[in-house]
């Protein structure tokens, strides 16, 4: 009779545990599976990551960071196509998921914040368009890199409403780049405002970690403001920026430029922090998991970018590792939030189960306490940062070689580039990324 | 108690085979004149609809009459680029195409292959010269050269506010006199959607 009470009682008890231990085969953080397809890219070896990656099966809740980075080792391919069409698709995920999921919000209340599906951080979904534009570019379709620059313009829109004070809801690079796009299409007046903004944007992330505003931009502006016949502004930024410009005519008429767009090393890593400790009244254990991000060491600070004679150095037009640092910051008192408020609700399941049954409740507090997971996902192919540098070059072929360079201005690794091709008056825009071996710490 | 628990036992099982009913594709032909609105994005249904409606101003207006009474002779039209400044990556190919169909389709223009098709049909031409019959062989010089050109391109504004876009699209389309750069005609279509994101999904 006790063992038939028994059974009974715990029956939905015993489902329910069932069930929570299915949900737990994601049980590893998101971050771990990353180390494989890191190996590769450290030893230059995009392909390999891609093919890594490739088997992987990702369920709907992480399908935005399987797209997201099999279109960035797609792009380190040089496969600019079949890169934007991932970020085509992973735009489709991001439309159709980013409205908040009844279900989904209540299995993260009850197990963790990995139940929901990923749609990005502003600063990935940001960036999903830069590199879709950067591809157009490299593809040479500027009207198609401009679609890119006006998607982009929506999502900061967006961005913008949501929380309007916010350093974050303005994208530096992401304005700077539009800006040159527009350039590039003859489209003066558009570009002005675009730098303009870019160059708020640069002041504003300034304001929260140190960033200078690149050089490039401000001889941008300068001569932007001049072709537009904008007189006043062009006097003041040229007191202001103390420079001027060396020739007096279109630079670009004799020549072209190349711009090379430099990935460096990977983005941070967001590791699961716990806490876990007993409420000496039951002897229950209550845990709570929170993300923090592992700042990688970036070994290349630098580049310099060689052609015959010519050397120019890098830029920093985009501190990535800087950006998703304090975006986490932003997040992280709702993200705690939540996470007690779980805490608590398991808590007290494992109290309701123990009434029936102690072993029932004893196994909802395990349960409880294996569930708790931080969420630990983002977009990890992304570079810690991108730099810039701009050649101008008479029309011809290059064979352009890249030296990365350390803190201490050591050359660390040298490249030979592709040959590029410089026509008359336009722009060449190549990239290259480079991923670092980094010492692993747990 | 037991028959309480077997109850919801037995609507589990019914709910969870429910969700998997779902999980089948399916698949419904429809009408291609049917117009379905997904995202809100440029589909088929505008693109049909704004070349026909454009093509048929443009057919309708003084110009030709103008150049068929002074030349005894339809004009010749050749689309040029239709370039794409909108927010979305709209095929251009497809309405291109449609804009093409809806001309030659009327009749009352002669329509002229556009530069890239040249291309393939001038090296067709050259392999005939060399391989072709002399009773079937294509002399080359003798092609129609176009009075007008068709060029144009697509615009968007997008205002918003919150999770609700109101997607304001521009077609512009100008028929340039090859002879002066005369523009004869300039037509202008304009859609407008009210796009409603749901805040909530299940």
């Amino acid at each position: 009779m006790r063992k038939a009470h028994f059974s009974l009682a715990g029956l939905p008890i015993w489902i329910g545990t069932a069930w929570l231990l299915l949900q737990l085969g994601g049980c590893a953080t998101y971050s771990k599976g990353f180390a494989p397809i890191e190996a590769k890219l450290a030893a230059q070896d995009p392909t390999a990551a891609l093919q890594i990656l490739e088997k992987q099966r990702p369920s709907r809740s992480e399908l935005l960071l399987y797209l997201l980075d099999k279109a960035m080792l797609q792009r380190m391919q040089q496969d600019f196509t079949a890169s934007n069409q991932s970020l085509e698709q992973a735009k489709q995920v991001i439309q159709t998921y980013s409205a908040a999921s009844v279900s989904e919000e209540s299995a993260a209340f009850i197990i963790n914040d990995t139940t929901r599906t990923y749609t990005g951080t502003p600063l990935e979904q940001v960036m999903l368009h830069v590199y879709a534009a950067l591809n157009y570019l490299e593809l040479g379709n500027h009207d198609a890199a401009r679609v890119e620059a006006l998607q982009v313009e929506v999502r900061l829109r967006q961005l913008m409403q949501d929380s309007p004070e916010s350093a974050l809801s303005v994208d530096p690079f992401a304005r700077y780049l539009s800006g040159m796009i527009f350039e590039d299409l003859g489209e003066y007046s558009d570009a002005m405002i675009a730098y303009r903004n870019a160059y708020k944007a640069y002041q504003a992330h300034d304001k929260i970690y140190s960033l200078t505003v690149p050089d490039y931009l401000k001889h941008d502006m300068l001569r932007m403001a001049r072709k537009v016949g904008l007189n006043n502004e062009y006097a003041r930024l040229r007191k202001q920026f103390g420079i001027s410009l060396q020739n007096k005519h279109n630079p670009h008429q004799l020549e072209g430029e190349v711009v090379l767009l430099f990935h460096n090393g990977l983005a941070p890593i967001k590791r699961e922090h716990s806490v876990a400790t007993i409420d000496p009244g039951s002897g229950r254990l209550i845990r709570v998991s929170l993300p923090y991000y592992q700042n990688r060491q970036q070994l290349v600070t630098t580049a310099r970018v060689e052609v015959n004679d010519l050397s120019v150095q890098t830029q920093q037009v985009e501190a990535i590792d800087e950006i998703a640092e304090q975006t986490l910051q932003a997040y992280l008192p709702a993200i705690t939030a939540r996470a007690v408020a779980r805490a608590v609700l398991k808590y007290n399941m494992s109290k309701e189960a123990s009434k029936q049954n102690d072993v029932a409740g004893l196994l909802v507090n395990i349960v409880g306490v294996l569930t708790e997971r931080a969420d630990t996902r983002s977009w990890l192919s992304l570079p810690a940062n991108i730099q810039m540098a701009r050649l101008q070059l008479p029309a011809g072929t290059y064979a352009l070689s890249i030296e990365l360079l350390d803190s201490l201005e050591q050359v660390q690794h040298t490249t030979k580039l592709a040959e590029v091709k410089v026509n008359p008056g336009k722009r060449r825009y190549i990239s290259y990324h480079y991923v670092p071996r980094y010492t692993m710490r747990k | 108690m037991l028959s309480l628990q077997r109850n919801t036992l037995i609507t589990m099982l019914l709910t969870a085979l429910l969700g998997l009913s779902a999980c089948g594709t399916q698949v419904e032909r429809v009408d291609v004149d049917e117009t379905h609105d997904l995202s809100g994005a440029w589909n088929d249904t505008d693109s049909r609809l704004v070349s026909e409606e454009m093509i048929n101003d443009m057919l309708a207006r003084p110009w030709r009459q103008d150049y068929t009474s002074r030349y005894r002779k339809q004009p010749t039209v050749i689309v040029g680029t239709v370039r794409n400044l909108s927010h979305e990556h709209i095929n251009v190919n497809t309405f291109v195409n449609d804009i093409e169909r809806a001309m030659i389709n009327s009749g009352k223009v002669t329509f002229v292959a556009s530069s890239q098709e040249r291309d393939e049909i001038r090296d067709e031409r050259k392999d005939q010269d060399l391989h072709a019959r002399e009773d079937t062989r294509k002399a080359m010089g003798q092609e129609l050269g176009a009075d007008f050109m068709l060029k144009g391109s697509i615009n968007t504004i997008i205002d918003m506010e919150g999770t609700t876009q109101l997607r304001y699209y521009q077609v512009d389309l100008n028929l340039i006199s090859l002879r002066d750069n005369r523009i004869t005609w300039v037509g202008q279509k304009k859609i407008k959607k009210l796009v409603k994101n749901s805040k909530l999904r299940y």
